[in-house]
């Protein structure tokens, strides 16, 4: 073993090659100052949620307010309600409307335009999604009424009325995700390998069969990964529903997001706002840990 | 047998085509009334075609009601927000693929930018709130600018990571070979293969820092920092409606992530899912 050797085996450092080392030299000062700038507002929510003004350190009593607040669960059960609206119909809508587009479309020219149809609702900024849903569903000028009035039937207050407000900023989850949903869909159907598909289809299996058997394995790791997104967004849900309702009427269209954000902003109330908003980074990082392994995307 | 089939196709074709109208009429009537007159504004009935090319709308929002300062925010910040975006996401991503990168090393750094991706928006801006008010930012655009930066490096640095896996390390190996520093073979050999990438990261990234609302409505209280979208909902949720003033407000934030979308159009869906769906 020569000298030169028997040091580099000394330590971890210099048992790794030049390029190795600078694999780290590179990475850490940028990573290192971003992933720190990125788990500073972690650290301060603790803190903060720990802490109540002028009260110095109180414990858990911002998490035992935060967690006692019957509003907290009600937004919890609204948020459910409306993803159980939404998702399902974004994802069999999507699913349907790909397959469709996959056995009846052929021209090349058309599929690109409904690729560019479907990407406009998902690029659009959200408070232009709300602006646009408000000319759809205000009572006295949005056009759903007025075309209703055509018809002779009464006007309905979507915005303003329980299970319509709900159903109403639903709808636009529906009309903004569902092209998302077809996309990926869409994308994932051009992967089945055409030879696959033929043989089936000589040996004379019916449509549905051709989808249940050799599509559906093809497209099973995307739904997963579109159906992660969707239950992730969420709990994002804040813009369009913000300039459709603003959480009302009532509660109804309280969401968790704007929950958080009436606890925090409209109440002033920040202590009980960060300890929610510790509960949810950290159920949101479990829930990705969870996930993970399922997503599709190679991890190394 | 034949004829069956036939009609079948012209009948999920109509469906397609109803679907299809359904989709684009709520953005139709968007543009229609924002084109419209005071006086069609108060028309019994809301017309669904536009009577005449009235621009008045948007002179009002731009200039009536000072929205063109909004927009330069908007445009300050997002220009500056996706350059350092993309160029620390560069840094990043260069050693983890161009570099012997151990896997777990790579994994973890894709991992944790992934997971910044299912954060809420509304949990990061409560400690953001308190952090950038004690350090004197608040209804400032570094601030913004700041916030932007971090909150996209996700999917900045998983798009640039997809982008440069597909370039062949050999070529920067044979420029190694051939003498070359390891800065030059990143000069001339990796910086002009990846510009069409960088290109298409960097639009996808500014129409997102662009969309972004809720950031900058509670980090901002003033025109002098907010930025576009804070506009339109103020436009939105004051106690008189205009509506062709909300809607042209809607129609000027909606042009910009359209018109650079239908650019990048071949790299969006690589960028909504992370990589995982990549166009040809």
């Amino acid at each position: 073993m020569t000298v030169g050797a028997r040091v580099a085996m000394r330590t971890g450092w210099s048992r790794r090659t030049r390029q190795e080392r600078l694999v780290y030299k590179l990475l850490l000062p940028v990573f290192g100052t971003v992933f720190v700038l990125a788990t500073i507002p972690f650290v301060m929510a603790v803190i903060e949620a720990l802490t109540a003004g002028s009260r110095g350190f109180v414990g858990f009593d911002n998490f035992a307010t935060a967690l006692s607040n019957p509003l907290l669960f009600e937004s919890i059960k609204q948020t459910a309600l409306y993803a159980a609206i939404a998702l399902p119909v974004e994802i069999l809508g999507g699913l349907g409307v790909a397959l469709l587009v996959h056995r009846v479309v052929r021209s090349a020219a058309l599929r690109a335009a409904i690729y560019v149809l479907a990407m406009i609702p998902i690029v659009i900024p959200q408070i232009a999604v709300g602006v646009v849903f408000r000319l759809v569903y205000q009572p006295d000028y949005g056009i759903l009424n007025v075309l209703l009035g055509r018809t002779g039937a009464d006007q309905l207050l979507w915005l303003s009325s329980p299970p319509l407000a709900m159903i109403a900023t639903a709808s636009v989850d529906i009309w903004q995700w569902t092209p998302f949903v077809y996309l990926v869909l869409f994308a994932g159907l051009q992967t089945v390998p055409s030879e696959s598909v033929e043989a089936a289809q000589v040996d004379g299996a019916s449509s549905w069969m051709q989808f249940r058997h050799i599509e559906l394995p093809y497209l099973r790791p995307l739904l997963l990964l579109v159906l992660f997104f969707r239950l992730a967004d969420v709990v994002r849900v804040f813009d369009h529903v913000y300039v459709l309702t603003g959480g009302g009427p009532g509660t109804t269209t309280q969401y968790l997001s704007l929950y958080i954000y009436r606890i925090g902003f409209q109440f002033s109330d920040l202590s009980q706002a960060s300890a929610l908003a510790v509960v949810v980074m950290a159920a949101m990082t479990i829930f990705y840990t969870i996930i993970s392994r399922f997503l599709p995307a190679d991890r190394g | 047998m034949r004829r069956s089939r036939r009609s079948t196709r012209i009948a999920t074709a109509g469906l397609l085509l109803g679907i299809a109208i359904l989709f684009a009429f709520p953005l139709y009537y968007l543009v229609v009334t924002s084109l419209k007159t005071k006086a069609e504004l108060f028309a019994a009935v809301p017309s669904l075609v536009p009577q005449a090319l009235n621009l008045a709308p948007y002179s009002s929002v731009l200039f009536g009601r000072g929205f063109t300062g909004l927009l330069v925010n908007s445009v300050i910040v997002g220009l500056s927000a996706t350059v350092l975006a993309v160029l620390v996401a560069f840094a990043i991503c260069y050693p983890i693929t161009r570099l012997p990168a151990s896997r777990r090393l790579r994994g973890f750094v894709l991992n944790w930018a992934m997971s910044l991706r299912f954060l809420p928006p509304i949990a990061v801006v409560i400690p953001y709130f308190a952090i950038i008010r004690t350090i004197g930012l608040y209804n400032e655009l570094p601030a913004l600018i700041l916030v932007y930066t971090i909150f996209n490096l996700p999917l900045a640095i998983w798009m640039l990571r997809g982008f440069l896996d597909e370039i062949p390390l050999e070529l920067e190996q044979a420029a190694l070979v051939d003498g070359a520093s390891r800065w030059q073979a990143f000069r001339s050999v990796l910086l002009p293969l990846s510009r069409t990438a960088i290109l298409a990261v960097v639009i996808i990234v500014f129409a997102f820092d662009w969309a972004e609302f809720l950031f900058a409505f509670i980090l901002t209280a003033t025109p002098q920092a907010q930025t576009f979208p804070v506009g339109v909902q103020g436009l939105v949720t004051q106690f008189e409606i205009i509506w062709n003033d909300m809607a042209a407000g809607g129609v000027i934030a909606i042009i910009i992530p359209l018109t650079l979308m239908l650019i990048a159009r071949r790299h969006v869906m690589t960028g909504l899912t992370f990589g995982v769906i990549r166009e040809k």
